[in-house]
């Protein structure tokens, strides 16, 4: 998949020769890099770090954390969409997923937003899994933390029409490699959290009551975590609203445990819930939001309680991509033989059409993951000797 | 049993049914925790301060803070026994205690609280009171919290009882068969895969539990499957196996493809007609290719 990828980059870009050079910056040929947009335009245009263009399309893809869901998806998460995660039964896997996606959100330099309502944002953030990185990959991320762009304001005293011309990128600026992989046994390095941008949303900071301590209006906290969204967005420029910005970043939201009673939403509780459209409008909203902007969303919500069937396909219906996670633990297929191996299935439930009349839908459908000491793995399920 | 129920902090649910009550199961734990010295806090809803108390010895009983929504629940008497602020007010002012040391509260039902207050509110003060408080002496001990609750299974649809159940750290669900009680406890721990025990116990009158035995996982639900492997290759109506003399002309067969050295040596000596291949060209009459200048038929 990812040699495919790179021909068909090589494709669109006029393939450069490597200068015998190499990377001096007197020569205006340069190799270029595998992850470079597919805006065809000159060494110039600098690629957002850690996004590709997807082999089918085009579309910018982000990585979603795990390469084998990467693959699974068709290449990555699409910028602009919402990645629905629906919780597995006592809510053990699902944080993981969460936190690889916003792990490789810092590993990669996007800005983060994480919004909660049962964890502080910054205990969630020190909970990330530390990357597993070669030595190139440990070079790459000191240049994307430490330097961003060299600016070299020497004043060329002979060559000095040469000041007018646009710097060209020594390096690679995206890390190169598109997807990264996470050792869960270990925690993320401090500095590289320090070096990371974030905003953090923790809904009872947000909410105000009463006296009495009855949560006054229940729309108000959808409402409030739109406009967080929407305030970020705009004040960083990541729909194109400030000019000013020199380099494009990604934005990447996290919303954690969606729909569950600490967000003051009774869907878990009732089935006939008097205010059953605030999700589905808040999924419609953000919806808007992200298309307009450069951002990805990943969102984990307990659909499993939800007593009301019909929500839960609206929510669906709304989300773009959508992958159910079902574990093993406390029902009766933990004993059977043919999950022995594994620790629950994965349900790809729905992939988005994103300007294209296919999607990239796996012909397999039975997918089982497993949580090793350090690593998920999801692998399709083999039929053994069961019958 | 006990031991590893009041191990971790947090909330442990303890649902039981109408055919097992649980209520003697929350005593004994009350009872080893107030063992350990710890300080207990009991909000009494659905049976009397008396008949709770019964069968505490005194020692626990001193420990034992009892806040009684009983007697009184709507604060008809204003006589000042009652707890004035109901149940969400006495909830809220355990959340604020300040005493140092690690408590134990008990919900007596949480059941009663359910009906008596909304479900989002309840949840959101149970995960408020079961979150740690950091006491605030020098060196900033963190204080384990536990929570126990009585919930009964019956009362409340699927609704309520999976929201509660997102909240427990612990669940151990009650259930008696033919005099004997099992208790089956999931334990959830976060950053832990989640495990499953049984055990078959009884309480004795002075609340002690006296464990029979710890049972292996679904062991007596699921019956172990039929372990006779089913040869696939019995019945089919081709054969898949090979004799020794069909596998010897098996491998001795040249395939069409296979490179041999005699292929390669044919392919080297070429023969007279087999020269390169070449391209004939005629141009026609809209060509006109120059040879010495290919661009002149560029409109520049």
């Amino acid at each position: 998949m990812a040699a495919a990828a790179t021909c068909g980059a090589g494709v669109l870009s006029s393939g450069c020769v490597a200068s015998t050079a190499g990377r001096s910056s007197t020569t205006s040929f340069q190799r270029r890099s595998k992850a470079s947009g597919a805006d065809g335009g000159g060494p110039r245009l600098l690629s957002i770090a850690g996004t590709r263009p997807s082999v089918r399309n085009g579309q910018l893809l982000v990585s979603t954390g795990l390469p084998a869901l990467d693959q699974l998806l068709g290449g990555g998460l699409a910028v602009g969409t919402v990645l629905l995660i629906e919780e597995d039964k006592y809510s053990i896997y699902s944080p993981l997923l969460f936190k690889y996606f916003l792990a490789e959100g810092i590993v990669n330099g996007h800005t983060l937003l994480v919004a909660s309502a049962k964890e502080k944002p910054a205990d969630i953030l020190q909970e990330l899994p530390a990357p597993l990185l070669d030595d190139n990959g440990k070079k790459e991320l000191e240049d994307v933390h430490n330097s961003k762009t060299p600016e070299s304001d020497v004043n060329m005293k002979i060559a000095w029409r040469y000041q007018l011309q646009p710097k060209m990128q020594v390096g690679p600026v995206s890390s190169s490699r598109f997807g990264h992989y996470y050792d869960v046994s270990k925690r993320i390095p401090q500095e590289l959290l320090g070096s990371s941008k974030w905003h953090g949303f923790f809904l009872p900071e947000h909410i105000t009551s009463d006296l009495k301590g009855e949560p006054c209006s229940l729309s108000g906290d959808y409402m409030k975590l739109l406009q967080f969204i929407q305030n970020i967005i705009y004040t960083e420029g990541f729909d194109g609203s400030n000019p000013q910005k020199k380099q494009k970043n990604i934005l990447r939201i996290g919303i954690q445990n969606f729909g569950s009673p600490f967000w003051g939403d009774d869907i878990c509780c009732t089935e006939n819930s008097d205010n059953s459209h605030r999700l589905t409008k808040f999924f419609y909203v953000l919806r808007g939001l992200l298309r307009t902007s450069l951002s990805a969303c990943i969102i984990t919500m307990p659909t499993h309680l939800i007593q009301n069937k019909a929500i839960t396909a609206r929510v669906r219906n709304l989300s773009d991509t959508v992958v159910g996670l079902e574990s093993f633990i406390g029902s009766e297929k933990e004993t059977n033989s043919l999950y022995k191996d594994y620790h629950g299935l994965i349900h790809i439930r729905k992939i988005p059409r994103l300007n294209n009349l296919t999607c990239d839908e796996s012909d397999v459908k039975d997918l089982a993951f497993k949580l090793k000491r350090k690593l998920f793995t999801i692998e399709f399920l083999t039929e053994a000797a069961a019958h | 049993m006990l031991d590893s129920l009041l191990a971790v902090g947090g909330l442990v649910l303890l649902r039981d049914s109408v055919e097992c009550e649980g209520r003697s199961l929350l005593k004994a734990l009350i009872k080893k925790s107030a063992l350990r010295g710890e300080q207990i806090h009991v909000l009494g809803c659905e049976v009397s301060e008396e008949e709770f108390r019964e069968g505490f010895g005194p020692d626990i009983n001193s420990r034992v803070v009892y806040h009684d929504l009983f007697k009184d629940p709507l604060n008809w008497s204003k006589s000042g026994e009652a707890v004035p602020e109901g149940p969400l007010g006495t909830l809220r002012t355990l959340c604020r205690r300040t005493d140092p040391g690690p408590v134990t509260i008990a919900l007596d039902s949480v059941s009663w609280l359910l009906f008596h207050l909304p479900c989002i509110t309840l949840c959101k003060t149970l995960h408020a009171l079961s979150q740690p408080s950091v006491s605030s002496g020098a060196d900033s001990l963190v204080d384990q919290v536990r929570v126990l609750g009585l919930l009964h299974e019956e009362l409340h649809g699927p609704g309520p009882m999976g929201a509660l159940s997102t909240l427990a750290q612990t669940e151990v669900t009650v259930s008696g068969k033919m005099g004997q009680t099992s208790a089956s406890i999931l334990y959830r721990r976060p950053q832990q895969r989640a495990t499953y025990q049984t055990w078959w116990f009884s309480i004795l009158p002075d609340l002690s539990v006296d464990l029979r035995e710890k049972l292996p996982l679904h062991s007596e639900l699921h019956p172990d499957p039929h372990t006779t492997q089913v040869d696939p290759t019995t019945d089919l109506t081709f054969n898949l196996h090979l004799s020794k003399k069909e596998r010897e002309a098996r491998d001795s067969l040249t395939l069409p493809f296979q490179f041999s050295s005699e292929k390669q040596q044919a392919l080297l000596r070429r023969g007279p007609g087999q020269t390169t291949s070449h391209i004939f060209y005629e141009p026609d009459a809209f060509d006109d290719v120059d040879q010495e200048d290919p661009d002149d038929d560029l409109d520049i």
